[in-house]
């Protein structure tokens, strides 16, 4: 009998575990995420997408931005997916390489600004709870992942422009490369 | 290609959604398979049996005006959404309902999931097969009327109120003010509101869920002592830069990226179990930013012909850019690390 007792403490302890952890979670990230997202989702609401679009249209041209500002500018406002419709502003050639940079995005924006993939945030979540367990700023480590992030979308916009360039060449499509 | 016939995908076995009735015609002809990995079964399925021709959507990308049908493999939020926002009927081989960003779009009469081979059929004696699944479909759109009539009358009150508003407007002077003022908070309290509304929205669908899954995952982990034997395995690979860069180079690697990708559900388990190891002091805190980017160089690399379709990107762009994408992921994918180990300097 007491073998079962050990097994069964065991088996809840075990899911006590997970529920302490669950906990930490609901009453130490919960209440952050609803406020942030709301004031948010508020911001996004009040200047609109018309504005933000038109804004957009303008800036696709320079190459710096195509893959910094603008897939910032798209991730905030959109959110995942619907951000990457955003390349329907540019022309064809360079539509791959936004679409790497957009998406390499969601997730370093995570950290400062959670509401632009909900869906994903414990890619950022699981190491930054632990990197305050451990005694850390999470605030500063979200700036951080931030900054790097626009750093690596624009490397990567540029390798992957490149890249689909040459196969465009490749392929035979000229006539992509060329469109304006 | 004449032979087209009418094909009825109804839900799997705790499936949702459907069933729903194919047609394909000389335009919309193509069934595309967005699975990865070769043609799904189930796409083969629904194209031989109504004479249409079926496509790998990552190789040969079709426009959305041709396409039939499309059958996914997405138990996740963001793919299973993107079809149903274009119309495009969407088969889904995985068990899954409406949830994420799009659920608005994945209606009873353009989504189904759970769907085997065996829940695609001819509909040969239509009269009888199609005659009763209609009903249950114009039950739904009912039910779905009746939904929509009452988030109509909700929205008419308010819009009743500014009608009366415009009326005042007229009145220049004190009124005039006070009720621009009115209408101002008045419409900015209805921005509040809904922005909490979506809030919540998302919380409960995306996130909670999400934490219970990882929350029992942890649990489990530390108290059976599995944690230990995961650091022993890990902590060698992902405490130093070499090895960061190492898995940055796996994670980016073209023929196991795609599968690694979907629903960053990989790469957030990784990322808690490095997360647990830092909290537990057996990985430097220095390595918590350039981890960040070596357990994610797959990102978005299932999704890319979906990607590229919501950019209105033609078919041949995509055919170029989805193997651009996934061979520019092999430099950038450990470059990346090397980028963010730098910036970690600086915390």
């Amino acid at each position: 009998m007491d073998f079962m007792i050990a097994i069964a403490d065991g088996f809840i302890g075990m899911f006590q575990a997970g529920a302490e952890v669950f906990m930490g979670y609901m009453t130490g990230i919960i209440p952050l995420l609803v406020t942030l997202i709301t004031a948010v989702n508020a911001v996004t609401k009040m200047i609109g997408e018309e504005k933000i679009n038109r804004f957009l249209q303008k800036i696709t041209k320079y190459a710096l931005l195509r893959y910094t500002l603008v897939p910032l500018i798209a991730v905030f406002f959109f959110t995942n997916p619907m951000c990457y419709t955003v390349g329907r502003f540019m022309p064809e050639k360079y539509k791959p390489a936004f679409y790497d940079s957009a998406v390499s995005f969601v997730h370093p924006i995570t950290g400062l600004f959670p509401h632009a993939n909900s869906a994903e945030l414990f890619i950022w979540l699981g190491v930054a709870t632990g990197y305050a367990t451990a005694g850390g700023s999470q605030a500063q480590l979200g700036l951080m992942f931030l900054l790097t992030g626009l750093l690596v979308i624009l490397m990567r916009g540029l390798v992957t422009e490149r890249i689909s360039a040459y196969m465009f060449k490749k392929q035979g499509y000229e006539r992509i490369l060329n469109e304006k | 290609m004449a032979n087209h016939k009418t094909v009825i995908v109804s839900k799997g076995k705790n499936g949702w959604g459907g069933p729903l009735e194919l047609t394909p015609t000389d335009e919309k002809k193509y069934v595309i398979s967005v699975t990865g990995g070769g043609i799904h079964p189930v796409a083969r399925e629904i194209a031989r049996l109504a004479g249409a021709e079926v496509v790998d959507s990552f190789k040969n990308p079709v426009a959305k005006e041709q396409t039939l049908v499309a059958v996914i493999d997405c138990g996740g939020t963001a793919r299973c959404g993107t079809y149903p926002r274009l119309r495009i009927p969407t088969v889904n081989v995985k068990v899954m309902s409406p949830s994420g960003p799009l659920a608005k779009f994945m209606t009873e009469d353009i989504f189904v999931s759970g769907v085997t081979v065996g829940d695609v059929e001819l509909a040969d004696s239509e009269t009888t097969v199609a005659a009763v699944p209609k009903t249950e479909v114009d039950e739904a759109e009912v039910k779905n009327a009746e939904k929509n009539k009452e988030t109509v009358a909700a929205a008419a009150e308010p819009v009743e109120d500014n009608s009366t508003n415009n009326e005042i407007e007229g009145n220049k002077g004190v009124m005039g003010i006070i009720d621009k003022i009115a209408k101002g908070a008045g419409s900015f309290m209805n921005i509040m509101y809904q922005a909490g509304r979506d809030t919540i929205d998302t919380i409960i669908k995306n996130i909670i869920p999400f934490m219970a899954f990882v929350a029992t995952l942890i649990g489990i982990i530390n108290y059976t002592g599995i944690g230990e034997i995961l650091a022993n395995v890990f902590v060698p690979l992902s405490n130093n830069i070499g090895g960061l860069i190492i898995l940055g180079v796996i994670t980016a690697l073209p023929f196991l990226s795609p599968l690694l990708a979907p629903g960053a559900v990989i790469g957030a388990i990784i990322g808690t179990l490095v997360g647990n190891e830092i909290a537990n002091g057996n990985i430097d805190m220095s390595i918590a930013l350039p981890a960040l980017f070596a357990i994610n160089a797959q990102v978005g690399t299932d999704f890319i012909p979906v990607g590229l379709t919501l950019g209105e990107a033609k078919p041949e762009t995509i055919s170029v850019g989805a193997p651009a994408i996934l061979f520019s992921r092999v430099i950038t994918g450990p470059l990346a690390v090397v980028i963010a180990y730098f910036m970690s300097f600086t915390l």
